[in-house]
């Protein structure tokens, strides 16, 4: 009796760990950082800095886990992302002194949207009526859109002096809350929303699950990954906004590198297996928190810089092996 | 006496609070094929899985050749000679049959590099023993399901195995290929070598083994020799089933309708060509032939799941362009797909969410899903359905196979269909479970759905269908109806010796 006992415990146990194990690592990295470095790391200054920084990588890597839900995966975000802020900076650029700042905004706004979804849609046409698989079709699309973009602003950054843009995301509510972290909160609750309550959240997991099952069951599978990488853009593209107006300006080259890699990371640390059909948006969301925690930690302790990066990918390869260890029970 | 090779006794074994075995012994004569039976779910694989080192049993002893051993994993099975033949088989489709047969223990020339000819040698060997024309070298991909099933025991042959396990090798099988697998299960008997078969096709039973042990919730409710007990297929029914329940019988005083669909000179590049037929409202419609006779993909076409077929399609007397599953599904086509694991259950999602997916637009409230009338539709469908379950918030991987297939019947039941097209639909599925699915057919054609029921078992299609069209590589090879069909006339025209076969495709 003792043995059945023993096997229901750890049971549910496994359980527990397979839907919130992203949960308990970011409460022991979190922890272990209260403990090491308290004084200097619980602070509102540094904890606000913390969900600052990776906002803009929590947005796209929201899309990300659609993506990689829905059996795909999305090399070209970080490309993405620097086209359609080329293009955003280009417009408020062109159009400043012609038009109210206002409506120039909104212009920079629209623009960078219908980019970032049409970039998004040139993917999911890729993939769906080219049958490339994701991998190969983002791996050029990311070489193609960085470097027209590069072209196109002739290997050098553009800044905006539109103060009223830069104040999308450097603006602090009631002094103190930077807007990026109440976007990437908001964008949270809302892709999680449409992961579980609607019917394109639904299609998006079936079809990383079982692509021929879905389809089978009368659904068109194309369209929900065509929207699935459209969505992604959209994402991208307020990600662009975000990044653009916080730096003030753009520069092909030097913007958004490895931003793919950290959005992918983050939604795998959270659960998202890359063989498609799981992946939680919350877990994702603790990813992203989970990334920026250690970053922080290691310029806390002063980690040599050029070892930050082999750190990052040792506990990122630690997070999820331990995760596989024990849903595969 | 003869010496038994196997021997497990007093095998005990739960799953948490479950137990799924309760007090079974087995045992085993040399040269022996014992059948195992039972309902999905009363045990078969736990107790194969415990004699294979895949599972440990609570308690009870394994004995093998006389000898007290203890099996903790599946290379120690190996080590004392028990071989176990999944499924799904475990070939590699782009390896030759030889390179298979030596993966993961090739031989080696002393400078390291593969001895290829040594390997081809002794695989002829082993093939020679099992008595089949096969060259070591020919792809494994380009051999047909049951040589595939043939390699698969040459391969455990190889490794000197003593025992052998095939859990449903016939599922995938047509006769022809059934016949072949079997003479090659007689030749290993007549060596020396015991298997243990399991399979639902009690028929196949008869015919193959000599012994019998029946399992019913774990427990062992019969065993013993086939000649003195003189066992007939009703009789192994009756012991299987759990609860006694009502054959489901059709109804020959429903009514049958108008023409609803038909589908005239429909053809489609190396699988079928010039197919002609209609189907009626409430009329129960029977395909079956041998594998690869193009059924499936005719059905798949239709379906709008294949592109390229040409010809017409009307639905209700106008011409219908389906160009995908979803365009059927809104013209009230369902199709209920052949291999559930791999084209019916979506692994990742509850039982609900299986069962919801396909008509996911009835339970959407503006934007938002309703959950609540989800639970519902599961609950109502557990019930009408008779599904094993305990809580629709379980993946569909938790369920038996036969449980799993009622749920995708209910992913078509929730979207309404007028034609229902249902492909293989009782696909390794238990006795007991295949009445109640039979059960649903008919009540549905009651209700006026007109149904196509694709099989390879003549008896299937006799059982339930009103007419039968028999195909023969590609074309349909003859009409029979429910009255004048039998299993040698459907058997004739499937292996193109009936007159109307010779108009096959080029």
């Amino acid at each position: 009796m003792k043995k059945l006992k023993d096997l229901n415990y750890r049971e549910s146990w496994n359980n527990i760990w397979a839907n919130y194990s992203v949960g308990v690592i970011f409460f022991f990295i979190f922890t272990l950082s209260i403990v090491v470095k308290g004084k200097h790391f619980l602070t509102l200054n540094n904890i606000i800095n913390i969900l600052r920084n990776n906002s803009i990588i929590g947005i796209i890597a929201l899309g990300m886990t659609f993506i990689i839900a829905s059996g795909g995966i999305d090399l070209s975000v970080g490309s993405q992302l620097v086209a359609t802020g080329t293009i955003i900076i280009l417009i408020l650029e062109s159009l400043s002194g012609l038009v109210p700042p206002l409506v120039c905004i909104a212009l920079a706004l629209l623009g960078g949207l219908t980019m970032g979804i049409s970039l998004g849609f040139v993917n999911g046409l890729l993939i769906t009526q080219g049958r490339i698989p994701p991998f190969i079709v983002t791996l050029g699309t990311m070489n193609v859109f960085r470097s027209v973009s590069q072209h196109f602003m002739r290997g050098g950054g553009f800044t905006t002096r539109n103060t009223d843009y830069i104040g999308i995301a450097n603006y602090k509510l009631f002094g103190v809350i930077p807007l990026p972290i109440l976007y990437f909160v908001a964008l949270t609750v809302i892709m999680h929303v449409v992961s579980k309550h609607t019917r394109f959240g639904r299609f998006v997991y079936a079809t990383g699950s079982n692509e021929k099952a879905t389809k089978l069951s009368g659904i068109n599978v194309n369209r929900v990954k065509l929207f699935t990488y459209a969505l992604m853009g959209f994402l991208v593209a307020l990600a662009a906004i975000v990044e653009t107006s916080r730096m003030g300006s753009i520069n092909p080259t030097s913007s958004a590198n490895y931003y793919e890699m950290d959005a992918i990371a983050a939604a795998v640390i959270g659960g998202a297996s890359m063989s498609g059909g799981k992946g939680l948006i919350v877990g994702t969301f603790f990813g992203v928190l989970t990334i920026g925690l250690i970053n922080n930690m290691m310029t806390l302790v002063g980690v040599p810089p050029f070892l930050v990066s082999a750190m990052k990918g040792t506990i990122i390869v630690l997070a999820v092996l331990l995760q596989k260890k024990e849903t595969e029970q | 006496m003869a010496e038994f090779v196997l021997e497990m006794t007093n095998i005990y074994k739960s799953f948490s609070e479950n137990c799924v075995l309760s007090d079974v012994n087995l045992s085993l004569q040399k040269g022996e094929i014992r059948a195992l039976i039972g309902e999905n779910g009363a045990g078969k694989s736990t107790l194969m899985n415990i004699l294979g080192g895949v599972l440990n049993a609570d308690s009870g002893s394994l004995f093998i050749a006389g000898e007290e051993v203890l099996i903790c994993n599946p290379s120690a099975a190996k080590d004392l000679g028990i071989a176990f033949i999944h499924q799904e088989l475990t070939l590699v489709n782009d390896l030759t049959v030889s390179e298979n047969l030596f993966l993961g223990s090739e031989i080696r020339k002393k400078s390291g590099l593969l001895n290829i000819n040594e390997m081809c040698r002794q695989s002829r060997e082993v093939l020679k023993r099992l008595q089949v024309d096969l060259e070591p070298k020919t792809m494994v991909r380009s051999l047909d399901a049951s040589y595939k099933q043939i390699v698969e025991i040459a391969k455990a042959i190889r490794s000197n195995a003593r025992i052998i396990i095939m859990d449903e090798p016939t599922t995938a099988l047509s006769n022809v290929e059934i016949e072949n697998l079997f003479k090659v299960m007689r030749t290993l008997k007549d060596q020396g070598v015991s298997i243990i078969f399991i399979s639902h096709k009690l028929q196949e039973v008869l015919t193959i083994c000599d012994t019998y042990s029946i399992l019913k919730d774990g427990v062992l409710v019969a065993s013993g020799n086939f000649e003195e007990d003189k066992l007939t297929e009703a009789e192994m029914a009756r012991l299987m089933v759990n609860v006694k329940r009502q054959e489901a019988f059709r109804s020959d005083d429903k009514e049958i309708g108008e023409i609803i669909l038909e589908v005239e000179d429909y053809s489609l590049r190396k699988h079928f060509s010039n197919i002609d037929f209609s189907v009626r409202r409430g009329e129960i419609l029977g395909f079956t032939g041998l594998l690869g006779d193009g059924r499936s993909e005719l059905f798949q076409s239709i379906f709008g799941a294949l592109k390229g077929a040409t010809g017409t399609i009307r639905l209700n007397g106008k011409a219908l362009n389906i160009r995908s599953t979803k365009d059927a599904l809104a013209s009230g086509i369902g199709y209920v797909p052949r291999n559930r694991k791999e084209n019916g259950i979506i692994k990742d999602l509850s039982i609900t969410q299986n069962l919801t997916i396909t008509a996911l637009t009835n339970f959407k409230h503006k934007l938002l899903l309703n959950h609540k009338r989800e639970k519902q539709a599961c609950d109502l469908h557990k019930n009408n359905l008779r599904i094993k379950m305990k809580n629709g918030k379980e993946l569909i991987t938790c369920l038996s196979g036969g449980n799993q297939q009622k749920v995708i019947l209910g992913r078509w039941l929730e979207a309404d269909p007028a034609i229902l097209i249902l492909d293989n639909p009782t696909q390794g599925v238990d006795v007991g479970a295949k009445q109640d699915i039979y059960s649903i057919i008919f009540e549905l054609s009651m209700r006026g759905v007109s149904i196509i029921v694709l099989s390879n078992e003549a008896n299937e299609v006799i059982r339930l269908c009103d007419r039968i069209h028999v195909m023969y590589h590609g074309s349909i090879a003859g009409e029979l109806t429910h009255e004048n069909a039998s299993e040698e006339s459907i058997m004739l025209l499937a292996t193109g010796a009936g007159e109307c076969a010779t108009r096959n495709i080029a």
